[in-house]
């Protein structure tokens, strides 16, 4: 679990071997005592259930027409055409002829509950603006599992989602990735095994929110990273000779004393030992070469650029250094940084050989129909002859997300083996009109839309005169 | 000669200039396609819109164009009236955040707010404009923003063509925010923005009646006379007074402030307006609601649902949409989709067309002339290339005005230069 790796264990100043390496596979992993603010998610009850004649976009761009699926203890049990050689004993059979099932969809860059509904000073918890480097920071400590946006974007067929500390900071803090359950504490959304992710930012925000504190411009920008970078840098070899020493120390030798924790040079270490994925917010083409050069600088690697309203003019370097653009099908114009997208973008990026598009929302009501701007972004690439499917479009919403997010071995696609977080659509999940049916979250069906007892209502909208609302 | 332009040269040069049989005005005939009309002769199926010079000529099947005009074969197509925002700041903004570049709304310490004429800020030369044509969208109710206090000053209607002359109807409507939004401008508390709103109406009354006491009257100079005056037209009954409202007793309030003073009245926002849908239609007061929102986003919008647009209508209110969110100018272009999940959550189609069609253009005053494919009407058309609402459709073809518009945008250049990545004999900048 790469969670759990080298800066994980010396973080946590425990002595771990291998034999803490817990597989992602497992249905109910246990509680990782190692591991500060550990995922305490399980799996819910579910039946064994038969989906059949449905249109599968299996999400690693592939399709299959009267298909089937099989979903047995929280786990893809059978993806194909055709009947499964075994059916599960007591199996749920849905008749899905003229509907589609997809992988849940995953969305990369959210801030439900850092900025929930009702958005309210008492419930703005989504960036600590305090400081340019606010690295020390974990976005699930403002995470607000009550906020009504995680009931819509189940609705939406969203099953996993990475939370996100805002964008003004050079240095914004952790990420979280959740698994879209209703529960009482974070924790009890936590994807399990999920590895960190981290948020920096670029460009207009920093240098517009810090005037007062001295950061003017975009050259201030990147000389505050590097200057934290460095002392990350430092910080990490130290702890990395710790952590030698203890390696090669003899039971009957006195254990070395630990360097001391800092939280900020923590977060910072574990992007450098790629521990924790970095997600990059920049617009610009210019600034994102900026930013390979400066993750060159200090060997780190860069997972994906969130926004990239640019991304389209530098496909190619982004598809050779191997990074995701995480985009919105077509906002502009909000700021000036903004002003040069298209809406082509995504398609652009894909069709670069290598190329890695996602479509992000970053907004409590686009999160519920990622399918239409997928397809918004996918039919505009076709209009220009890119020749994109809507199995291959599929990805940007489901594989593409779980890859840069680092849970792609356990979600993300319609595979036997993997986390059964999947969305019934009641027709072309590419149309307006399509509207997901039932939604099931490791086996457990979370959200069925014509039954009011499988939709979740947050404790905020509970009990407030709703009759009629809340859809 | 007499250049008088009473004379009776002058007035037999223009008929000149204007005769149809004088080949100046162009003609345009779109043949064969699925024509939306929103009007009661409903939707045609291998349906034709003739337009000569600047307005329809015919709607119906198998028409016979008259003279030369330009055929376009709309066979497979669908052919709508233009699509019309029915709130949206396009022109007055051209980077949301950058106060050069938007000229939305005033500081919040500004002298004067309702005083404030929309159609000086608009630059028709906006990149958001031919973005938001090529996307459909002809016509837009353009408006500054409340912010200096609940009254934002006085909207437009113009025309996404680009031209010096794109304002249909100047001074179409006054906009004010009641509800929270109008208490973050009024001593945050919706009592504030009620009597303020109020106040300034009850000045309004007086100022009205007799300008020229008014004017003498000492005790009114702690109002500013511009704002008093500029509302005269909304007492008078001559301009739409357009009120920002989501809470379903706010609704109320803004139902009984139209029958107290006896205006023409819009709600905007109406998050919870399908409470008070049968009140509304009564009242006669349409709704421009955001058909995504579904969200308690705050305390006054608790009562959000997606199905609004639908039950509203179901009332028999009388409803158009916009973007409320961060796509209010930029993405204004984005009202299809808007539309198509209305449709999605329980509108009737056809409702739903005419949501972005007639109904924003009789809302503010020309559904006489735009909103519908009608003869006579001025030729706003649009060929889509499927199911306008839907997120994989684009238009193919979009005349204003009888005008064919180009369907390049500055995004569609940034495309093309950046298409092809290789380095080439040039750099990037010379592609255009």
């Amino acid at each position: 679990m790469r969670v759990l790796s080298l800066m994980g264990c010396l973080i946590m100043l425990a002595a771990c071997g291998p034999s803490d390496e817990v597989s992602t596979s497992e249905a109910e992993p246990p509680k990782d005592e190692s591991v500060a603010f550990a995922s305490t998610y399980s799996p819910y009850p579910s039946t064994p259930t038969i989906i059949e004649n449905a249109t599968l976009l299996t999400g690693d761009g592939g399709r299959i027409d009267g298909g089937t699926i099989v979903l047995v203890d929280g786990k893809i049990d059978y993806v194909g055409e055709g009947s499964p050689a075994e059916t599960p004993e007591g199996a749920v059979v849905i008749d899905a002829a003229g509907k589609y099932v997809t992988p849940g969809i995953i969305d990369i860059h959210s801030h439900l509950g850092v900025y929930p509904s009702p958005a309210t000073d008492s419930t703005a918890d989504g960036n600590e603006i305090g400081s340019p480097n606010t690295a020390e920071v974990w976005a699930e400590h403002s995470v607000w599992p009550q906020d009504p946006g995680f009931s819509r974007a189940l609705a939406g067929g969203v099953t996993s989602l990475q939370i996100l500390p805002g964008s003004a900071n050079l240095f914004g803090g952790r990420t979280v990735t959740l698994k879209n359950v209703p529960a009482r504490t974070v924790q009890g959304m936590k994807f399990p095994g999920a590895p960190y992710g981290f948020k920096m930012a670029c460009g207009e925000n920093p240098k517009r929110v810090y005037r007062d504190k001295g950061l003017f411009t975009r050259m201030g920008n990147m000389a505050g990273y590097r200057a934290a970078w460095i002392k990350a840098a430092a910080y990490k070899k130290k702890w990395d000779a710790f952590n030698e020493e203890m390696q090669s120390n003899k039971d009957d030798e006195e254990a070395p004393d630990p360097p001391d924790r800092d939280l900020e040079l923590e977060s910072l270490a574990g992007v450098l030992s790629d521990d924790i994925l970095l997600n990059m917010h920049c617009y610009r083409a210019d600034e994102m070469a900026q930013i390979i050069d400066l993750a060159q600088e200090f060997d780190y690697k860069i997972t994906s650029f969130h926004h990239a309203t640019e991304a389209y003019k530098i496909a190619d370097l982004l598809a050779e250094n191997d990074i995701c653009a995480a985009v919105w099908a077509d906002w502009w114009g909000f700021k000036l940084e903004a002003y040069d997208t298209i809406r082509e973008n995504a398609a652009l990026v894909h069709a670069q050989e290598g190329g890695c598009a996602i479509i992000h929302s970053d907004s409590e009501f686009d999160i519920q129909r990622l399918n239409q701007e997928a397809a918004k972004a996918m039919s505009d690439g076709n209009r220009i002859g890119l020749d994109i499917t809507e199995e291959q479009a599929m990805a940007w919403i489901t594989l593409n997300p779980a890859k840069a997010m680092g849970i792609d071995e356990q979600t993300g696609s319609l595979v036997a083996g993997k986390m059964a977080d999947v969305v019934v659509w009641n027709r072309n999940p590419f149309s307006v009109y399509a509207q997901s049916e039932k939604v099931f979250v490791d086996g457990a069906l979370l959200y069925d839309r014509n039954d009011p007892a499988r939709v979740p209502q947050s404790d905020f909208e509970l009990g407030q005169d709703l009759e009629g609302a809340g859809q | 000669m007499r250049t008088d332009p009473s004379g009776r040269l002058f007035w037999l040069f223009l008929c000149v200039l204007l005769s149809p049989s004088i080949a100046l005005a162009n003609s345009v005939a779109i043949m064969n396609g699925t024509v939306h009309t929103v009007t009661d002769a409903g939707v045609i199926e291998d349906g034709d819109v003739l337009i000569e010079g600047d307005i329809i000529s015919g709607v119906g099947g198998n028409l016979r164009p008259i003279g030369d005009p330009q055929i376009i074969d709309a066979e497979g197509k669908v052919v709508t009236p233009g699509f019309f925002s029915a709130l949206t700041s396009i022109g007055l903004e051209e980077i949301s955040i950058d106060s050069e570049a938007n000229d939305t709304r005033p500081d919040w310490e500004f002298p004067l707010s309702a005083a404030l004429d929309g159609t000086l800020g608009f630059n028709p030369r906006s990149t958001v404009i031919p973005v938001t044509r090529v996307a459909g969208v002809t016509r837009a109710f353009v408006t500054p923003i409340p912010a200096a206090n609940v009254f934002g000053g006085q909207g437009f209607v113009a025309d996404m063509s680009g031209t010096d002359n794109s304002v249909t109807k100047p001074w179409a409507a006054q906009i004010a925010s009641a509800g929270s939004g109008g208490a973050y401008l009024a001593g945050n508390t919706r009592l504030g923005a009620w009597a303020i709103l109020t106040e300034h109406l009850d000045r309004a009354r007086l100022f009205a009646a007799d300008p020229t006491a008014y004017r003498r009257d000492e005790r009114e100079q702690r109002f500013s006379l511009s704002d008093i005056q500029a509302l005269a037209p909304v007492i008078n009954n001559e301009q739409l007074l357009l009120i920002g409202a989501h809470r379903a007793d706010d609704l109320r309030r803004v139902i009984a402030l139209k029958a107290e003073y006896q205006v023409d009245v819009a709600v905007f926002g109406g998050a919870e307006a399908w409470r008070v849908a049968q009140e509304l239609a009564e009242a006669a007061i349409p709704v421009i609601l955001n058909p995504l929102q579904n969200l308690p986003s705050n305390f006054e919008s608790l009562g959000s649902t997606l199905e609004n647009a639908a039950r509203l209508n179901a009332a028999g209110a009388v409803i158009a949409f916009y973007d409320s969110e961060i796509g209010f100018t930029h993405n204004a272009r984005l009202l299809p989709q808007l539309a198509g999940n209305a449709v999605a959550n329980g509108l009737p189609y056809e409702a739903a067309m005419a949501a972005v069609t007639r109904n924003p253009a009789e809302i503010f005053g020309v559904g006489d002339m735009l909103g519908s494919l009608a003869p006579e009407k001025l030729a706003d058309v649009v060929v889509w290339d499927g199911d306008p609402f839907e997120v994989t459709s684009r238009p193919e073809m979009v005349i204003i005005a009888g005008k064919i518009m180009p369907l390049d945008t500055r995004q569609t250049k940034l495309r093309d230069r950046y298409r092809d990545l290789t380095r080439g004999d040039l750099p990037p900048a010379y592609r255009r």
